[in-house]
């Protein structure tokens, strides 16, 4: 018989490792989403799901049973994800775009596409390509604002409890992220190329 | 009105998500009924979710990798189970977790909720905060408790008994293992005159002609071996050493003046009389015995190396539990 999660949760408690594989089954995917989105990188991504996953195994006796699981998986693999990538951009002294520079370059990527018209060389692929760069453009704390709300769905109230900020940070964030994307997105806004 | 456009804009982000209030839902509406700057700024806000809905690639992995990622976890959760201090802290979480919740549900029970305040209500997480203060401050207490005479923690039950039953040794004076034993049953053997019995950093005073470990003959289930850390030694004791409630604990200490070239000089500083402990519990009799010990032993880093300085051979661990006859 199938155990549900709860069940699957108390007994990774009680120390019964078989309960751990129909957690990971059921939440690899979306961590993996989470990890690559933030991370920018396959490999790395990897990293922090492996990390994500041995931080669940151990730490799931901290665990409130009154909370949701899933938001608790959630806070960990973007905590670890976003640790990762902070010490990743120490190590290499990457260079952070600034804002401005991140724009620049959207925009100069779409000048190259729609040099001529936009309509005959805006294929759709093009435009999933541009519009995913786009959102890797943003900053790291709009970036995964944008990712949490838009694409995983999460309330604002659940994005604050995530990223262990107020709601109104969030909004606030969210309301900034969406102001970017417009300006970046702002030639297929404009030319109706939805 | 360029002051309530600002202010307009401000709530566009959530008047497409319609996470605002009814009134401020009506105000936006009733604004964006009379300013086409910020209609067109609605209408833009609302392309670009959509264009983030429709056409952002959300990465996927393949079966493939999620089978190999999961056959590599698998490895590492095998080869790095938690450790007593993770599951301990656990436990402790869970615990305080559920005597929180307890009490708030006795609050919400008891207590018209008229009656409850805010602050009632933050009890609960008063309770935690007070529990996370107290763990805090206890190492520091714990430091502070008193040894005994014989130099043994102060746990009450635990009674230090150094028994002189002689183990072949490499070197020549350099350290005697003390037993503690809570047996009370157990027969005092002789108590070595040659063995520091405080924890201060007075130097012991060694006989030159002992053996360097001693140990008990009697049997003993499980126990711990207590041996000093580095002086000006940055490593801490592993709390774990704080909660033992162990049938056996056993020290060594090593001299701080010995004849030159008779062992590393480096191993002076073990007089310290700073203590540390090896978890020992359930280990068996036999070449096993070995491997179990040095598993855990590098498990602590910290006091490994201490216990390096005292060569393996010397502290012979088989020998010892043969001799334990565990």
């Amino acid at each position: 018989m199938e155990r549900t999660e709860a069940l699957l949760i108390a007994d990774l408690c009680e120390g019964d490792e078989t309960a751990l594989a129909p957690l990971i089954e059921k939440y690899k995917r979306m961590v993996y989403r989470l990890a690559t989105q933030i991370t920018k990188n396959h490999a790395d991504a990897e990293d922090v799901m492996q990390e994500t996953f041995l931080k669940v195994y151990r730490s799931i006796r901290t665990f409130r049973k009154d909370a949701a699981f899933e938001t608790w998986v959630y806070r960990i693999a973007v905590n670890e994800a976003l640790n990762f990538v902070k010490r990743r951009d120490r190590r290499q002294e990457h260079t952070i775009e600034t804002t401005a520079e991140a724009e620049f370059e959207a925009d100069a990527r779409y000048r190259a596409i729609h040099a001529s018209d936009p309509h005959t060389h805006a294929e759709k692929a093009e435009l999933r390509r541009y519009v995913t760069d786009a959102v890797n453009s943003l900053s790291l704390k709009h970036r995964t604002v944008v990712i949490l709300h838009e694409f995983e769905g999460l309330t604002h109230a659940e994005i604050a409890s995530i990223l262990n900020c107020s709601e109104g940070t969030v909004r606030s964030r969210l309301h900034y992220a969406r102001k970017k994307l417009r300006t970046l997105l702002k030639p297929y806004v404009d030319a109706g190329a939805i | 009105m360029r002051l309530k456009c600002q202010k307009t804009q401000r709530l566009l982000s959530d008047y497409i998500d319609e996470t605002l209030s009814e009134r401020q839902m009506k105000d936006v509406a009733l604004h964006l009924d009379t300013c086409r700057t910020c209609k067109r700024e609605v209408i833009d806000l609302k392309k670009t979710r959509h264009l983030l809905e429709n056409f952002y690639v959300e990465p996927e992995a393949s079966e493939a990798y999620y089978a190999r990622f999961t056959k590599t976890l698998q490895q590492r959760i095998e080869q790095n189970p938690p450790t007593v201090h993770e599951q301990a802290r656990g436990v402790g979480a869970r615990l305080t977790w559920q005597l929180l919740a307890r009490v708030r549900r006795y609050i919400d029970h008891c207590v018209p909720s008229r009656l409850i305040t805010v602050r009632q209500k933050m009890l609960p997480y008063y309770a935690l905060v007070a529990t996370m203060m107290l763990l805090l401050v206890a190492p520091l207490i714990l430091k502070q408790i008193p040894t005994g005479e014989n130099g043994e923690y102060a746990f009450g039950h635990l009674k230090a008994r150094l028994f002189s039953t002689s183990t072949p040794t490499l070197y020549q004076p350099a350290a005697t293992l003390a037993i503690q034993q809570d047996q009370a049953t157990a027969q005092p053997a002789e108590i070595r005159r040659n063995v520091s019995k405080s924890r201060t950093t007075e130097t012991p005073t060694i006989d030159s002609g002992s053996d360097l470990w001693q140990f008990t003959d009697d049997p003993v289930a499980e126990g711990y071996i207590l041996t000093t850390l580095r002086k000006n030694s940055k490593e801490t004791l592993p709390r774990v050493a704080l909660d033992i409630d162990s049938e056996l604990l056993a020290y060594a200490e090593l001299p701080s003046q010995a004849a030159p070239g008779q062992y590393p000089t480096d191993r002076e500083v073990l007089t310290d009389g700073r203590y540390a402990v090896l978890l020992l519990q359930g280990i068996h009799s036999g070449q096993h015995a070995l491997q179990q010990y040095k598993r855990k032993w590098s498990q602590f880093e910290g006091f490994s190396r201490q216990l390096l300085d005292v060569p393996l051979e010397t502290l012979s661990i088989t020998e010892v539990y043969d001799s334990m006859e565990l």
